[in-house]
């Protein structure tokens, strides 16, 4: 290791990605038929479904990696459909890489699109002729959480590789080893915490945990504190002013906070409020969690079919403001103050 | 143009004679004869309600008739309105017979009483009334909108003056008149685009052709539109909005929205932005947010689909459904300022730091491996509770993941100056490994957990090789 390798520190996420199909440690069953391809260095194209953080990405990177060794990257085009998700970027980036010649020693490139699942429709028919036309040079590899969105006429030219949830034992196997590596200290039941906060994805596991570990200690207590942290404070006065001050501007500034500086789609800003619904700091009547629960998914609807950000959410916020009136006018059912 | 009298033209040109204020006969017989009737000392009525669109003549006609009838203006307006104490104190003195100074009368002028809140200036009505039955002097109201419901009380009590709106001609009249004055250049098509968008308010062409004479010297038809265009069309999105909140009926929401030039997408945001100052009760606010959502819900499927004839639908919810859901009476009508859609400011203002955020996001994601999408919701907020914990560990990161310093003040504010600082002597640290040659040729990246036999066992200017608690040590 260079001095720059002690000096200097990368994401675990990204320092403890197995390289090679022999260090994935999970979903024993992909890998195995994925090793076949490697062996008979052939293989269909691709489609690797499956939760958030169960190893698609790496599987893919992976079996790049063991087809063409370490300089894999020359013969792969990785495109990111959430941030390239245009037809034009298909019709240029995607055609040129997958016409252009083979080189000799490979007997094929690879196309990796990550998050195929958001790539518009138009741009998955444009990709669809790309994968017939130029087969015999390219293979593409699709990734998607959700292959109900890719379209039939793709899915059926796909060999579709289902990632399963990891296991909780195998999530904190993991994890540990990655704290004996690092030296650092952790206890059991920090690192199902862990397991629990990040929903078995393994890639928010390993950022919780690289935050808790920069705390001191891999605890319970860090674990928490660390959710707590990364929640912009702005979530939860949000839902202060609008649920229990009745304040609608002030909430709609908080709101405009989270989409502006911090970056935050509606969907996210949804998510976390899920969360923070159902929260124990958070107290309302149960049937109240409830009901805004029911009222988060129907905007989430909304905003997937691609309806406006703030409008939609201000409607949450005058839904929570009316809420909060009727629940204060019912004193058994009072309300009381976000920690 | 004189130096040394910066008055406005407004005051400038003010009338100081009853017969200057134009096109008001009918008012000025109304109201000079209730005047008339005070001196001798016998009104039928003890105060006169003035009313009518704005820049009228309503307050001129008051004060040049003050002038006239030598009588002291003893005046207030919707700003002292506040506290129903300043009304008494006015309506104790105005209770005596004669001011104090000399035995001269007095008119007591209360100003834009439409702008009074029923509720916020508790009190102010009843003082008002009160005020009325009390005075020894003539007591004038003037507002813009006397069908207002909380003003019932008032309206009874006092005599009713209308005043129409000032015709076009005359206006044009007396622009020209105060171009002549002034030794101003100006086309004929000018003052009669001024006129035009005056709409019947005499002081807002005033102080447009003030604008343009003191700005430009000369006031020309091209001038004008250029620069008076672009104001106007600010004016009248808030008006626009203010119309369409207001409305009783479908129909009156749906002709406000049509006089704006605003596209759909626009006043769409315009309504987002100014609803919740009107609709403060929050059974009408979920109402209209109803309507609003939906309409913007219709919006996106025009999008998604180019049917742009189903417009119209969404057009309907975003105006007369909206307008139809702010139902209390307390705040329908309450006049409360508008603003500007307030996330176009932000997008401009916050242009800097989200440049710096998506730049982060895009190293994270070339990093990870993931969309910046991510990037920003799940990683971002992890390393902000890094780099607000603990500051070496940050430098160390920052080494690793090549971060600028704006990226370093982005994720922590408070730790900024000691990270980037911690990241200089590092950087320092490790020119002089190198530069001491002691490992050979310098490896491209940064160590990987799957080479540890590549770990040598000594080293001169960096820490021992004992992991990251040594980090982690604050």
């Amino acid at each position: 290791m260079s001095a720059r390798g002690t000096l200097a520190e990368l994401l675990w996420a990204e320092k403890y990605r197995p390289r090679s199909l022999r260090e994935m440690v999970n979903q024993e069953e992909v890998v195995k038929r994925l090793q076949v391809f490697v062996k008979e260095r052939n293989m269909p194209h691709l489609l690797f479904a499956g939760p958030p953080g169960t190893g698609k990405t790496t599987a893919a990177h992976a079996l790049a990696h063991d087809l063409y060794g370490e300089d894999y990257r020359l013969y792969m085009l990785e495109l990111n459909a959430s941030d390239e998700r245009g037809i034009d970027v298909i019709r240029t980036k995607v055609k040129e890489f997958a016409r252009s010649k083979l080189p000799a020693n490979v007997p094929f490139k690879i196309v990796l699109l990550d998050e195929a699942d958001n790539m518009t429709a138009d741009a998955q028919q444009a990709l669809r002729r790309l994968m017939e036309m130029y087969v015999d040079v390219t293979r593409f590899i699709l990734i998607a959480n959700y292959p109900s969105k890719i379209i039939e006429p793709i899915q059926s030219r796909c060999a579709v590789f289902r990632f399963t949830q990891l296991k909780k034992e195998d999530v904190v196997a993991r994890l540990k080893w990655i704290c004996n590596n690092e030296k650092v200290a952790c206890d059991d039941r920090g690192l199902e915490a862990i397991y629990e906060v990040s929903e078995g994805d393994m890639r928010k596991a390993i950022n919780v945990l690289q935050a808790a570990a920069a705390l001191g200690e891999v605890n319970v207590s860090n674990v928490y504190k660390v959710v707590g942290l990364a929640t912009p404070a702005e979530i939860r006065a949000l839902l202060k002013s609008a649920l229990f001050e009745g304040d609608f501007l002030k909430a709609r500034e908080n709101l405009r906070k989270l989409m502006v500086t911090y970056g935050l789609s509606g969907v996210d800003i949804i998510r976390q409020l899920h969360r923070e619904i159902f929260s124990s700091e958070v107290s309302v009547p149960e049937e109240i969690r409830v009901e805004i629960a029911n009222y988060l998914g129907e905007i989430q609807f909304r905003l997937v079919e691609g309806a406006d950000d703030e409008i939609q959410l201000s409607a949450l916020l005058a839904r929570l403001v009316l809420l909060g009136k009727l629940l204060r006018q019912q004193p058994q059912a009072r309300p009381t103050k976000v920690k | 143009m004189s130096q040394e009298r910066r008055v406005p033209w407004v005051i400038k040109y003010r009338p100081s004679k009853v017969a200057d204020v134009v096109n008001q006969e009918e008012a000025k017989k109304v109201f000079l004869s209730w005047l008339d009737s005070w001196l001798r000392g016998k009104p039928e009525k003890k105060a006169a309600l003035l009313y009518g669109p704005p820049g009228s003549g309503k307050t001129s006609l008051v004060e040049a008739a003050a002038k006239e009838y030598k009588l002291e203006l003893l005046e207030m307006n919707a700003s002292d309105y506040r506290r129903s104490s300043d009304i008494e104190r006015i309506a104790v003195a105005s209770s005596r017979g004669a001011s104090l100074v000399g035995a001269r009368g007095k008119i007591i002028l209360l100003d834009e009483v439409d702008g009074i809140s029923a509720t916020a200036d508790l009190g102010a009505l009843d003082a008002i009334l009160d005020l009325i039955n009390k005075t020894a002097h003539p007591v004038v109201l003037i507002a813009n909108d006397p069908w207002d419901p909380k003003l019932r009380e008032l309206r009874e009590a006092c005599l009713p003056v209308e005043f129409k709106r000032l015709t076009k001609t005359e206006i044009r009249k007396i622009l020209q008149s105060i171009c002549k004055n002034e030794r101003l250049e100006c086309e004929d098509e000018a003052l009669g685009f001024i006129a035009e968008r005056a709409e019947g308010d005499l002081r807002s062409a005033i102080n447009d052709l003030e604008a343009l004479g003191e700005g430009f010297g000369r006031v020309t038809y091209a001038l004008a539109r250029t620069v008076l265009g672009y104001r106007n069309r600010e004016l009248d999105s808030f008006e626009v909005v203010r119309r369409i909140l207001m409305s009783k009926y479908a129909w009156q929401a749906r002709a406000a929205a049509s006089q704006t030039d605003l596209a759909p997408d626009e006043l769409i945001q315009w309504i987002n932005e100014n609803v919740p100052r009107q609709a403060v009760d929050p059974e009408d606010l979920w109402r209209a947010y109803e309507s609003l959502s939906k309409a913007d819900i219709y919006m996106a499927r025009i999008v998604k689909s180019g049917s742009w004839d189903m417009l119209a639908y969404a057009s309907d919810m975003m105006t007369a459904g909206v307008a139809l859901a702010i139902r209390n009476p307390q705040y329908k009508f309450k006049w409360v300022k508008y603003g500007f859609p307030e996330r176009i400011r932000m997008m401009a203002k916050t242009r800097e730091v989200r440049q710096i955020r998506d730049d982060l996001a895009k190293v994270i994601a070339q990093h990870l491996k993931c969309s910046t999408a991510v990037a920003k919701s799940e990683v971002i907020p992890v390393l902000r509770v890094i780099f607000e914990s603990n500051p070496e560990y940050a430098a160390r990161l920052v080494l690793g993941l090549g971060l600028s310093d704006s990226m370093i003040r982005y994720l922590s504010e408070k730790n900024a100056d000691k990270i980037v600082k911690r990241v200089g002597e590092l950087r320092a640290e490790l020119r002089k490994a190198l530069l001491e040659g002691l490992e050979g040729p310098a490896r491209k990246g940064v160590g990987r957990a799957e080479a540890p036999s590549k770990k040598p066992t000594e080293r001169k200017g960096a820490k021992g090789p004992g992991g990251l608690e040594n980090f982690f040590k604050k």
